[in-house]
């Protein structure tokens, strides 16, 4: 009768040390954004409460730029969650046409606030509320490109190779941080460019 | 019968290999033969700079600190001197000396004081054989020393917060971007290890004391530091690109983040203090912490009541008169006292090895609970505390000291993971009594200066109490250094074993001293919070 080993056990799981790392980054990002609105609404409600209006005359914030961005990021949410699942089925194909549509979506949000810029008519030597908006909107901007570029090193990397249905924690991490960089957006979308 | 009783015989340094079972039933209180090799690998010169060891990054955060201490203290010393002193400084050097020694006391003293022990002991403690992001750790060390010479250099040209010279304000305001970002990075490193590099078998509430204390302060950190990093980024770009119109305006720039350096915000770099304490008292009294648990939601109570970043005063200028701030204020004396009466337990019920460590730790505990008691006093109105900055200066100064002392204490502890060797105690002896004398007379007398809104007879005293403060911030300054020398000493020390106390309960003490690198061959499991008492009564059972 032949002998039969059993399966060496596998090793002790470590937990996602990138996936861990990266929510208490986003967590931080999200603090220094929940930090400046909560400025931009107290001096908002100190100009509107003293009988003024919040935005300086002859100044505009036109909502359909905002609003298509909005809907451009929520559907990268879908996209980037795409990826991380297509990732965990071992489905490569459809794992990299995830995070390229990703970067494509993030790619038009940057130049929608960008054209958006354009179009405000916003001195920011003028008054505090246009430091506010540029310092809020400018430093959303900064870190949504660094999201896309995380995301675009992890797409590399799954290109040459990495990630598998086991281990995807560079996905993951990549699809947390664009998660709060989109969440970020929202609270934005509301603050800045609905309640205006 | 193994060597620590644990679930795997392998749970020893990776340099410790075993060979034939003979070294695995070596007795953990003798320093074996490649203890002593190893003993010669400890960072030295070669190693200390470009590396991506936690020992090696954590070492350099320890040193830098304490030197900026001294330097902070100093500068702190002679902008308070111009309050008695007029004329000796202009008062614009005054003021920029005050507010950068005050900034300095936060970003360039007690955080990276922490996050240098925290990333040389916690992987050891959690039985992890590196740090989490090892070259993350490395960029945040490097960022940090960059943005600190950047820090004071724009300070030395009228640059700081409320400086007169544009460009280097705003080389400041970059200056404490770059300290903010390399110290929220560093805490991301100690805080990730803590979560996802545990040994098998250590669940949240085995954690190691100060590795826990750790997790609590990286956690309130992060949820802080990007608020003043919200405040720095809107003074700079209003600075920079505005006329300015509000926030970049000299006179209230230092305003808008003084909340950093007031309570309840204050508080959260002292939180481990008590995870230093919390390690070391079990560890000199030979016994288990009974309550552990609530030893640990103490520690975790403590950083929810130091959460100071609503309580921004400029913005929000009746959050002083808040029930939340005022409650917070009260509260947060409860879990200081909880902690006291189980340490108070504990050594009742043992008998303590009198060490210097026991010692500073135990006075910078007392130095925070000071400063809580003063900030309890705040929050009754009739006393008129809140309206005078003396009161938060000395606060600042008693946590100061306090952080200080339990640094010291942690060298002195763990001086045989740095450097193979025991702390000569002499200094040690002597920095209880300097750093808990020189917190006393630098902070007491302005929390007495507070009460002369109240009490106007105070007045005439005031040039005596200031001389008296002074005195307190040089003996404070003295302790810094003091605790560099303690660290200096402890490389020509007596040889120290793996366990060099003898009453270790935390896994570094199962490693080499100093760590070789890798720190541990294999994981470790652990059955309890005291993996190497367990062990202790397992040979004894045996």
């Amino acid at each position: 009768m032949a002998a039969h080993a059993l399966p060496a056990a596998p090793p002790v799981q470590r937990p996602r040390v990138l996936v861990v790392g990266t929510a208490f980054a986003s967590a931080a990002a999200i603090m220094t954004f929940v930090g400046l609105i909560g400025i931009y609404l107290t001096q908002r409600a100190a100009i509107i409460g003293a009988g003024d209006i919040w935005l300086p005359k002859g100044s505009t914030i036109p909502l359909q730029q905002p609003n298509t961005m909005l809907f451009t990021l929520l559907m990268s949410v879908v996209t980037m969650q795409w990826a991380v699942h297509a990732i965990a089925n071992n489905d490569r194909t459809n794992a990299y046409l995830a995070l390229a549509v990703t970067i494509f979506f993030g790619f038009a949000s940057v130049v929608l606030t960008w054209y958006l810029y354009g179009l405000v008519k916003l001195d920011i030597s003028a008054n505090s509320q246009s430091v506010l908006i540029y310092t809020i909107t400018g430093l959303h901007l900064m870190l949504l490109v660094v999201a896309m570029l995380f995301i675009a090193l992890m797409a590399f990397r799954a290109l040459a190779g990495s990630f598998d249905a086991r281990q995807h924690d560079g996905i993951t991490a990549a699809a947390v941080f664009w998660y709060a960089m989109v969440l970020v957006y929202v609270l934005i979308w509301i603050t800045i460019y609905v309640t205006k | 019968m193994v060597r620590f009783g644990l679930c795997r015989p392998e749970c020893i340094c990776s340099n410790e290999v075993p060979t034939d079972m003979s070294i695995i039933d070596a007795s953990p209180e003798s320093p074996t033969a490649s203890t002593e090799a190893t003993a010669a690998a400890s960072p030295d010169s070669g190693t200390l700079f470009g590396s991506g060891d936690h020992k090696a990054i954590g070492l350099v955060y320890v040193v830098l600190s304490l030197v900026f201490g001294a330097g902070a203290l100093v500068a702190f010393l002679l902008g308070n001197l111009h309050l008695v002193q007029t004329g000796f400084l202009s008062s614009s050097a005054a003021t920029t000396l005050l507010n950068a020694s005050e900034l300095a006391f936060v970003l360039l003293v007690a955080i990276p004081l922490f996050i240098g022990l925290a990333t040389y002991i916690t992987p050891l403690q959690v039985g992890a054989n590196t740090i989490a992001f090892p070259r993350a750790a490395a960029l945040a060390l490097w960022t940090w020393i960059l943005s600190s010479g950047l820090f004071i250099i724009a300070n030395c040209l009228d640059g700081g917060i409320g400086g007169g010279r544009d460009r280097a304000v705003d080389l400041g305001l970059l200056a404490l971007v770059g300290l903010i970002m390399a110290l929220l990075l560093a805490t991301i490193c100690v805080v990730t290890t803590v979560i996802t590099l545990r040994s098998p078998g250590m669940g949240l509430d085995r954690v190691p004391m100060f590795s826990w204390s750790m997790f609590v302060a990286g956690s309130v950190w992060l949820l802080t530091l990007p608020v003043v990093l919200a405040n720095v980024l809107l003074i700079y770009v209003d600075h920079h690109y505005g006329m300015p119109s509000e926030f970049g305006v000299s006179s209230v720039q230092g305003l808008q983040i003084g909340w950093l350096v007031s309570q309840p915000q204050v508080y959260a770099f002292a939180i481990p203090v008590f995870g230093i304490a919390a390690d070391l008292i079990p560890t000199f009294s030979g016994r288990r912490q009974p309550n552990r648990s609530a030893m640990l939601i103490a520690i975790a109570a403590f950083g929810v009541l130091s959460i100071g970043a609503y309580a921004q005063p400029y913005f929000f200028p009746e959050v002083r008169d808040q029930i939340v701030w005022a409650a917070m204020s009260v509260l947060i004396i409860l879990p200081v006292l909880a902690m006291l009466g189980g340490w108070a337990a504990l050594l009742r019920g043992g008998r303590p090895a009198l060490k210097s460590p026991l010692g500073l730790s135990l006075a910078s505990v007392v130095l925070v609970l000071l400063a809580v008691l003063v900030g309890a006093l705040a929050t009754i109105s009739p006393l008129e505390l809140r309206e005078t900055p003396n009161v938060t200066i000395g606060q600042l100064v008693l946590i100061v000291a306090a952080v200080l002392a339990a640094g010291a204490a942690g060298i002195s502890y763990w001086a045989p993971k740095f450097s193979g060797r025991f702390a000569t105690e002499a200094p040690g002896v002597l920095n209880i009594l300097v750093l808990l004398g020189g917190g006393v007379l630098a902070g007491l007398p302005l929390v007495i200066l507070g009460f002369a809104t109240r009490f106007t007879g105070l007045d005439s005293a005031s040039d005596a109490l200031h001389y008296v403060a002074l005195a307190g911030d040089a003996l404070i300054a003295a302790g810094a250094v003091l605790a560099v020398l303690t660290l200096a000493s402890s490389f020509r020390g007596e040889a120290a074993g793996s366990d060099a106390w003898g009453t270790g309960q935390t896994l570094e003490w199962m490693c080499s001293s100093p760590p070789a690198p890798g720190d541990f061959a294999e994981l470790i499991t652990v059955t309890s919070a005291e993996p190497l008492l367990d062990a202790a009564a397992g040979s004894q059972e045996a």
